[in-house]
């Protein structure tokens, strides 16, 4: 293909591409997203492509692969256009009844459909979840192949770039960044276009800008859904920032876990730079600009902006003192300006229908919307982008459905583990940077893991302290030895042996950490702790004084036990039991060798709902030959 | 600078042979600013002329050049002096051709444009290698020779004694003596036999060996011999081998001119990287927030449990390497694992019994091939 020599040709490329995918209004999407592929979205895409072959309709439909659309807990997604008939949870077995019942007659699939009240929801804008969303970014991933850059040209690609390049001058598309009062979606909150200013007025020629998509915070996914579904737009933004910047090259640098991110990463770089979109001369302006990939390796600080650029430089993540910003000696010692996906992502959308626009949306000091990572205990898990200032309760509830199993709502997490517990009580806080620090919390990347009575505090406090100590990177004592010690206390109290003082000396350790550590990683590390010892001290003193779990989660603090009475001897438990601790007859109730037990649930999970014979008790049992239970059993 | 012995045997240390003027001058400049003392060529036929008369320790080789192209140069250098460490410079495009001339003997790669830093310490660890750097080749040509020989020998000595037993019945010898003798001849050859499967297994050891550090080659060549390049080079070893063995650990140190410690502290830095062999499936457990709150625990005793392995473990067959990893990014799904390179949402013993046996399957059918 020839290199787009001029804007005009652009635009003749974006019409034809509009033309070519006017004139097939039929077509197939089926989410290609990790989230899909897990629930096996590969095997329906062959048999909708068989159908469509065995009923000769390869010339009037045509199967698309996209990306993520974020309702991944019913995935994988199908929907059909033009009517969007959005169907969920489909198998290979439904692709002859779709092709024959959709395609052909036109009619919608009810049995496949999103139901409310029993009745079938005809659209995917009209299903809850979706409802309640303002999808800006997230939306073209529903409607394009990330691994075809005429999709996303049909959709008006690259207009904001070629706007940028020729009728804006490099301090207007900072200008405007300001305007619109972007904020870094990597957690920070810092204003971007001041990020980009300081940047750009740092002495030096060569400068960098890196598109920061090491997304370490477990249980957060907003990053790799954006660069798998539309790589592109992240493309479009980077190159925009370098132009606005004074940059000429660009690293991507993205976590090796994403095998799937890579790859169409990589291969939206090769059509953009066939397109003539990267490299010398772009388009004819006379700015040149090229982007390089990096993997990372697997450290969670590699996240943090100067373990990063170490990281590029073929080092060991390690961050530095910071009293000179990476804006002014980042990469190579050169000014380098880096941000979140998702903030790159968001450029495009502000060149386009301006700043004042991007301001509207969300409050006055956190504007635009965010894509949360909602999982956890929550019915309707996925990505949902809602307007800044959303009301947790909305989002929660409205958005996700509520919790599944008439659960209680325990606590809500969101910051990754950088961030805090919100209590019930606090349901009504509204979503944006400030409102989430005041309330003791914070942003973060966007994850929001939900918790319900079933979650123990204590462990969840331990859970993130574990992940932290194990992912500092050493270089600073406080942070290092600091979480390794909260670690152990914390060890020591889900063990049912903690001890009167731990919870004022945790209190002092987490106050150490958070003054004395070199980076963010060690700065926010006790926040967890923290939050739960304010919110659920009292659940800290269960397991202390009592040696109890409430919510019966801790492992060394709760045995299985079978109801003798209730079992009726179906051997399904002991069937499914990995170590085979579980003794019996067939057709006698059970016993469960306390030994050998290694708590994995498994009888619990399959033991049918009418006996409900397995329980969890608490306290530890008692052992076989103890003299008690000789009595007992006579 | 170079001691007044070694400047009896040579006098000059490096000749550079490119038609590039300005590769030359800038080599000149590099080189004598170091002590050096250099000439230059601009085509392979002058190259060759020069290297017979001045028989420098390094000779630094353009690839591509019109005429006689650097390779033919290389090629021939073993005839002019054996003890000349050849070097040779390549252009972005021909890394590939860059890693068959390490075939033939090259000891090192130079590609354009090249630092300052790079071309001083690439040519300064030639230097130090003068005399004793023999390309594979030429050292193994008599040795394939000898061997030969004794391969014949030997097989015309079994024949000879099969003749003599056929001689010995025809002529009517006793049976059991007949027998006897060919007993004895049957366990000299089974003994011959075993000899020759530990020397094949050696072969087959040393062949592997070989192969590994083509491939790192290969990979350094698609790095660009960038040092900055260590991480995705060391990501790129461990995709290719499951883990990091050392001998191709150093065989990068020397490549990219980094030392060995440089390359273990990135490598046990980085959650990546395995320093011990790993298994042939890799199962990873999620055990992220969302996977932590929707039971990934008690997932993570079934596994081990069905797997007798803990989380860091490989177990004694080689089979199955049981990981912890933070977040796959399917948060939705969770608790995950994932097998090789498939994910499974929440799966229930059946269906992780199903899967390891799966894999078990594959392992003996391929031990079995």
């Amino acid at each position: 293909m020839p290199r787009l020599e001029n804007p005009k040709a652009l635009v003749a490329l974006q019409v034809k591409a509009r033309e070519q995918r006017a004139a097939l209004p039929q077509r197939i999407s089926v989410c290609g997203g990790t989230g899909c592929v897990a629930a096996k979205a590969s095997g329906c895409i062959e048999a909708l492509n068989a159908a469509i072959a065995r009923h000769d309709l390869s010339s009037k439909v045509e199967v698309q692969v996209t990306g993520c659309h974020g309702l991944c807990e019913r995935g994988p997604i199908v929907v059909i256009a033009p009517q969007q008939y959005c169907y969920l949870g489909v198998a290979a077995a439904d692709a002859n009844e779709i092709i024959e019942q959709s395609i052909i007659e036109g009619r919608p699939l009810d049995r496949l459909m999103y139901q409310v009240e029993k009745k079938p929801v005809t659209s995917q804008d009209k299903i809850p979840f979706f409802r309640g969303q303002q999808r800006l970014l997230l939306e073209a991933n529903t409607r394009i192949d990330p691994r075809n850059i005429e999709d996303y040209l049909a959709i008006g690609g690259y207009t904001a770039l070629e706007h940028a390049l020729f009728e804006m001058r490099p301090e207007e598309i900072i200008a405007s960044v300001k305007e619109s009062g972007l904020r870094g979606r990597g957690g920070g909150g810092f204003p971007t276009g001041r990020k980009w200013e300081t940047t750009r007025n740092a002495p030096g020629d060569t400068k960098y800008v890196i598109v920061n998509a090491d997304e370490g915070d477990p249980g957060a996914y907003m990053d790799r859904s954006l660069l798998e579904g539309n790589p592109h737009s992240i493309l479009e933004g980077l190159i925009i920032g370098g132009y606005a910047i004074g940059a000429n090259v660009g690293y991507i640098y993205v976590r090796q876990e994403y095998p799937l991110a890579v790859e169409n990463t990589l291969l939206a770089i090769g059509q953009a730079r066939e397109q003539g979109l990267l490299g010398k001369d772009i388009l004819g302006s006379g700015f040149s600009f090229d982007v390089e990939v990096h993997r990372g390796a697997g450290a969670f600080v590699s996240g943090e902006s100067s373990a990063l650029i170490a990281a590029i430089e073929g080092h060991v993540g390690q961050p530095r003192e910071k009293y000179v910003h990476t804006s002014v000696s980042g990469l190579w010692d050169r000014p380098t300006n880096l941000n979140n996906v998702e903030t790159w992502a968001n450029i495009p959308h502000i060149i386009n229908k301006g700043a004042k626009w991007f301001a509207s949306i969300g409050t006055k000091t956190s504007s635009g919307t965010k894509v949360f990572s909602l999982v956890g205990k929550v019915r309707n898990s996925g990505l949902v982008e809602v307007p800044m200032g959303t009301s947790l309760r909305t989002i929660v509830y409205d958005i996700g459905g509520g919790i599944p199993g008439d659960k209680r709502l325990k606590a809500i997490q969101t910051g990754g583990p950088s961030g805090g517990f919100l209590p019930e009580s606090m349901l009504d806080v509204s979503v944006d940077f400030d409102e989430l620090v005041k309330a003791g919390s914070m942003m973060g990347s966007g994850g929001m893991i939900v918790m319900d009575e079933d979650n123990c505090m204590v462990d969840a406090a331990r859970f993130y302290v574990d992940f932290l100590a194990h992912e500092s990177c050493g270089k600073c004592l406080p942070c290092r030895e600091g979480l390794r010690q909260l670690l152990h206390i914390l060890n020591r109290i889900v063990a049912g042996e903690g001890r009167e003082g731990d919870l004022e000396l945790m209190d002092e350790l987490c106050d150490t950490v958070a003054v004395s550590s070199l980076c963010a990683l060690g700065k926010s590390a006790p926040n967890p702790v923290r939050s739960a010892l304010t919110h659920f001290r009292s659940e800290f003193e269960a397991h202390i004084r009592e040696k109890r779990c409430p919510s019966l989660a801790c492992v060394s603090l709760f045995h299985y036990e079978i109801d003798g009475k209730r079992c009726n001897g179906c051997s399904l438990c002991q069937k499914n039991c990995p170590p085979n601790a579980i003794h019996g007859e067939h057709k006698k109730p059970k016993t469960i060798d306390q030994e050998s037990c290694i708590k994995c649930g498994a009888c619990e999970t399959v033991c049918p709902p009418k006996l409900n014979a397995v329980s969890k008790v608490a306290g530890r049992a008692e052992p076989e030959d103890s003299p008690l239970l000789r009595q007992k059993t006579g | 600078m170079p001691s007044q012995q070694t400047l009896a045997q040579t006098e000059v240390d490096v000749v550079v042979v490119d038609d590039e003027e300005t590769i030359r001058e800038g080599c000149r400049m590099a080189l004598e600013g170091e002590g050096l003392r250099i000439e230059t060529a601009a085509n392979g036929a002058l190259g060759l002329e020069l290297l017979a008369r001045v028989r420098p320790r390094v000779a630094l080789l353009d690839l591509r050049m019109p005429g006689v192209a650097g390779i033919d140069v290389l090629k021939r250098l073993p005839e002019i002096d054996p003890r000349i460490v050849p070097i040779v410079i390549t252009g972005y495009a021909s890394v590939e051709s860059a890693v068959d001339s390490m075939k033939l003997g090259a000891f090192e790669f130079l590609t354009k444009p090249f630092e300052t830093t790079q071309l001083l310490d690439t040519v300064h660890r030639g230097i130090h290698h003068w005399g004793t750097y023999a390309p594979a080749q030429s050292a193994l040509a008599p040795r394939r020779a000898k061997q030969a020989q004794i391969l014949k020998s030997q097989e015309d000595a079994l024949l000879k004694s099969l003749e003599a037993a056929e001689e010995y019945a025809e002529l009517g010898g006793t049976p059991t003596a007949l027998a006897d003798e060919l007993r004895t001849l049957e366990m000299q050859a089974d003994y011959h036999t075993r000899q020759l499967g530990v020397v094949q297994k050696k072969g087959k050891a040393l062949h592997d060996f070989v192969a590994d550090l083509h491939a790192v080659d290969a990979i350094v060549a698609r790095h660009l011999s960038k040092r900055s390049a260590l991480i995705q080079i060391l990501l790129d070893i461990q995709s290719q081998k499951n883990w990091l063995p050392s001998h191709m650990l150093m065989w990068t140190s020397r490549r990219l001119g980094v030392p060995m410690g440089r390359i273990l502290e990135v490598a046990t830095f980085y959650e990546a990287f395995s320093l011990i062999p790993q298994g042939r499936h890799q199962v990873q457990i999620c055990t992220g927030t969302a996977c932590h709150v929707r039971r990934a625990p008690e997932l993570l005793v079934t596994i081990s449990s069905l797997l007798g392995i803990k989380p860091g473990q490989t177990d004694s067959d080689l089979n199955f390497t049981f990981k912890q990893v933070h977040c796959l990014g399917c948060c939705a799904l969770a608790p995950v694992v994932k097998v090789d390179s498939a994910y499974y949402g929440n799966p229930s013993m059946k269906e992780l019994k199903e899967i390891f046996a799966r894999c078990t399957k594959d392992a003996q059918a391929e031990g079995e091939n």
